[in-house]
């Protein structure tokens, strides 16, 4: 059981960017958070593995607060979140696999990482994972080199290697184009189905919203202003969307360009 | 521009009249001008024309200073240099009188345009630069060919880069001073050995009279044979002290050529020489044919030998500053670096501090670190790599800080995500990151320091400079131009390689 309750941030320039945010999360639960850029939604996701503290509020998962931990459980808390960005956020300059295993970072003896090196148990387990995103044969190839959508599932395999109960997804496939998209989110939808762990994921287009989250929040100026069910989001009005998304809003699918984020 | 027009024009209407504006400017350049409104214009005009008339008096004076008044400085002045001081005299009259039409029609006519004026101004200082700078183009065309024997052997100097070995064939016989006693026999000969025999076996030495007149010793003739054919010989005296010197003949050097069998018979007068009271018993002096001639083999001469060591000198020198350069700059640059050094005051109180320090350290040429560092530690390359090491640091510490600066936090926040300690978080998301333009700046900073190194000899540092700087103080241009080409050739690899090394790293 994960809850978060009464969740404010304040940043140290004085943008609020989260009012006293409430919402529980079931185990294996697809939750997607939509609303405008700047509306609190990367905050949020921060929040929830310390990334960014939180000003004020608490964080539950089972029954440990996460806004109070000390380092040493913090990090234990972390390596059974994994997370991924919208630009991927690999290390360019190394290769495939190291990213990969850089997932593994949590569990392996912390000295002997420093210096590059992991059990063979892990290697395996790194390709593995690339080979469950599709990309076993690019293992060697410098993170940079690959396009796009291949980096994204190298993001994803980084996740897998933490065995996450749960991923945090910041716009996974905001850099991407539609075909990818939906590739990218059913790779987390597998995940989310086959493996039990629970996803929260920020997403802009309402059609891939509709299609893959089995329960929304809406956001906007950091506070909730919509709550939905997967059947409530298919039934969802012109009207809804457009409280969430502000007047100038109209309704895109993920085949055409977006406006206003 | 125009707003500005429309409120001079209200504020000249007010204020002055034309002429008035133009007589201010006439007494003081430029009053007319700000008295009209024009501040900017009328203290750029004022400035300019103060400084040229400065500048112009210093040169007079400079020029004639043995006179004594203005006035007739100023005519000797015109008297050495018509054409340079009629010039100047002419356009700071102009430029004067210019500036004062300026002020009036600004104002009569209400003029805007008219920035010709400053082309006068720019043109002047031209002139003066010209003068002050002691550029001459003549001298530099009528003296050129004069330059061109030591500059073709700076061009061209591997003439002295190699010589031969020198072998030297001497012989020699005794010589009895005063002919009391037996002379001393004639040396035995050896064939094929250089033999000299002299005749007669004893004699005096020259003498001086109570006049200070030379009375000449005794005439002895000196035969040898088996030396080198055709080629000079040398005559060399050697004293019972056992002293050497050459013996002068009629102000010449003693000095014969060896006829076609290697023979020759010579006549020389017995040279003026203190025997030293002291000396008791038979005084036997000695004297020496000798040949020095380059026919051995082939060797390095010795400013090769030198630039090739000072060469290795330098490109270690370079070496071991960049080292100690990257060691010191790497600690510095974290605390010049602003994303780390953001959390409060104190820390970045550090941050300016050490900004400003680097920017101080880094504004001082090396070779003027080697100055400091000479007084320190004294001549030699340690002087040097300390001045580089030093510059080295501000240089790569501002550059390292600035790629700290630049790294992407993505991967940062990646890593942590994953439960990574802060030690993992900076080997696996910052140090990837960095290590690209540490090691492109680090090469950079290698190929500028021992492009330095070579010139900071020229203060005392040591490596090639020094010994380049030495050679041109002997006028020894074939030397200097072995050290001049091996440190363009030294530059020239290491600009291509650490070029290569980059481009293929990064």
């Amino acid at each position: 059981m994960f809850e978060v309750k009464n969740l404010t941030k304040v940043y140290n320039d004085g943008t609020v960017a989260l009012r006293n945010i409430s919402f529980p999360v079931e185990e294996g639960e697809f939750l997607v958070i939509i609303g405008l850029s700047g509306s609190g939604k990367s905050t949020l996701l921060r929040c929830i593995n310390r990334l960014i503290d939180p000003t004020e509020g608490s964080i539950v998962w089972d029954g440990v607060e996460i806004t109070s931990v000390d380092p040493k459980l913090l990090r234990e808390i972390r390596r059974q979140i994994g997370m991924i960005f919208q630009h991927f956020n690999l290390v360019k300059r190394s290769n495939v696999l190291t990213n990969v295993l850089a997932g593994r970072l949590g569990y392996v003896n912390p000295v002997s990482s420093l210096f590059y090196r992991f059990p063979e148990k892990d290697r395996n387990l790194a390709m593995n994972a690339l080979e469950r995103v599709g990309i076993a044969d690019q293992a060697f190839k410098r993170a940079d080199e690959l396009s796009g959508g291949q980096q994204q599932r190298v993001g994803i395999a980084r996740a897998l290697m933490q065995h996450p109960r749960m991923i945090l997804a910041d716009e996974p496939v905001a850099s991407l184009d539609p075909v990818l998209a939906h590739s990218i989110l059913g790779y987390l939808e597998k995940l989310n189905q086959e493996d039990g762990i629970t996803v929260i994921c920020s997403l802009h287009y309402l059609d891939l919203v509709q299609r893959y989250a089995s329960k929304v929040i809406g956001l906007r100026e950091g506070r909730i202003v919509y709550r939905g069910s997967r059947e409530e989001i298919r039934r969802m009005t012109d009207e809804e969307f457009k409280n969430i998304y502000g007047q100038e809003a109209i309704r895109v699918s993920a085949g055409k360009r977006e406006r206003d984020g | 521009m125009s707003e500005m027009n429309g409120f001079d024009r209200k504020q000249k209407q007010r204020a002055v009249s034309g002429p008035v504006a133009g007589a201010a400017s006439l007494v003081i350049p430029g009053l007319g001008q700000i008295v009209a409104g024009q501040l900017r214009r009328g203290v750029l005009m004022f400035g300019a024309i103060v400084s040229f008339f400065v500048l112009f008096l210093w040169r007079i004076h400079l020029l004639a200073h043995r006179e004594e008044g203005i006035t007739a400085q100023f005519v000797k002045a015109f008297q050495r240099r018509p054409f340079f001081v009629g010039i100047l005299t002419a356009g700071i009259v102009l430029l004067w009188l210019w500036n004062a039409w300026d002020a009036f029609s600004r104002v009569q006519f209400k003029k805007k345009r008219g920035n010709a004026i400053f082309i006068v101004v720019i043109l002047i200082f031209f002139i003066l630069g010209w003068q002050i700078s002691q550029i001459d183009l003549y001298k530099m065309i009528t003296e050129f060919p004069d330059a061109v024997p030591p500059l073709s052997k700076v061009l061209w100097p591997w003439k002295a880069a190699v010589e031969r070995e020198k072998e030297k064939i001497s012989a020699g016989a005794d010589i009895l001073i005063g002919c009391d006693e037996t002379p001393p026999p004639p040396p035995e000969e050896m064939p094929g050995k250089p033999y000299v025999k002299v005749d007669p076996r004893c004699g005096t030495l020259s003498k001086l009279d109570e006049d200070n007149e030379i009375v000449e010793g005794t005439t002895i003739t000196i035969y040898g044979r088996s030396f080198l054919p055709n080629s000079e010989a040398r005559i060399w005296w050697i004293d019972s002290l056992g002293n050497e010197f050459r013996p002068r003949q009629e102000g010449e050097y003693a000095m014969v050529m060896t006829d076609s069998k290697g023979s020759f018979t010579y006549k020389l007068v017995m040279p003026y020489r203190l025997v030293p009271p002291s000396a008791k018993g038979p005084q036997i002096h000695r004297v020496e044919a000798r040949q020095v001639i380059s026919l051995g083999d082939l060797v390095i001469a010795d400013p090769l030998r030198l630039t090739l060591a000072r060469m290795a000198e330098t490109i270690f020198m370079g070496m071991m500053a960049t080292f100690f350069g990257i060691v010191f700059a790497i600690p510095v640059s974290f605390l010049a670096a602003r994303n780390l050094m953001s959390g409060s005051w104190a820390t970045m109180a550090v941050y300016y501090i050490t900004r400003t320090i680097l920017n101080i350290v880094r504004s001082i040429e090396p070779l003027i670190w080697a100055l400091v560092a000479v007084v320190w530690v004294g001549l030699g390359p340690f002087a040097g790599i300390i001045a580089l090491t030093l510059h080295s640091i501000a240089a790569l510490g501002k550059l390292y800080s600035e790629a700290i600066e630049n790294i992407d936090p993505g991967p940062i926040e990646a890593i942590q995500a994953t439960g990574a300690t802060r030690l993992q978080t900076i080997m696996y998301a910052v140090v990837p990151q960095m290590i690209p333009p540490f090691v492109s700046f680090s090469i950079y900073r290698g190929d500028i320091n021992v492009r330095m190194s070579t010139i900071i000899g020229l203060v005392g540092g040591g490596g090639i400079g020094f010994l380049l700087v030495q050679y041109i103080r002997l006028l020894d241009y074939r030397a200097a131009g072995i050290a001049v080409w091996f440190i363009a050739l030294t530059v020239a690899i290491l600009d291509y390689v650490s070029a290569e090394i980059r481009r293929r790293f990064v």
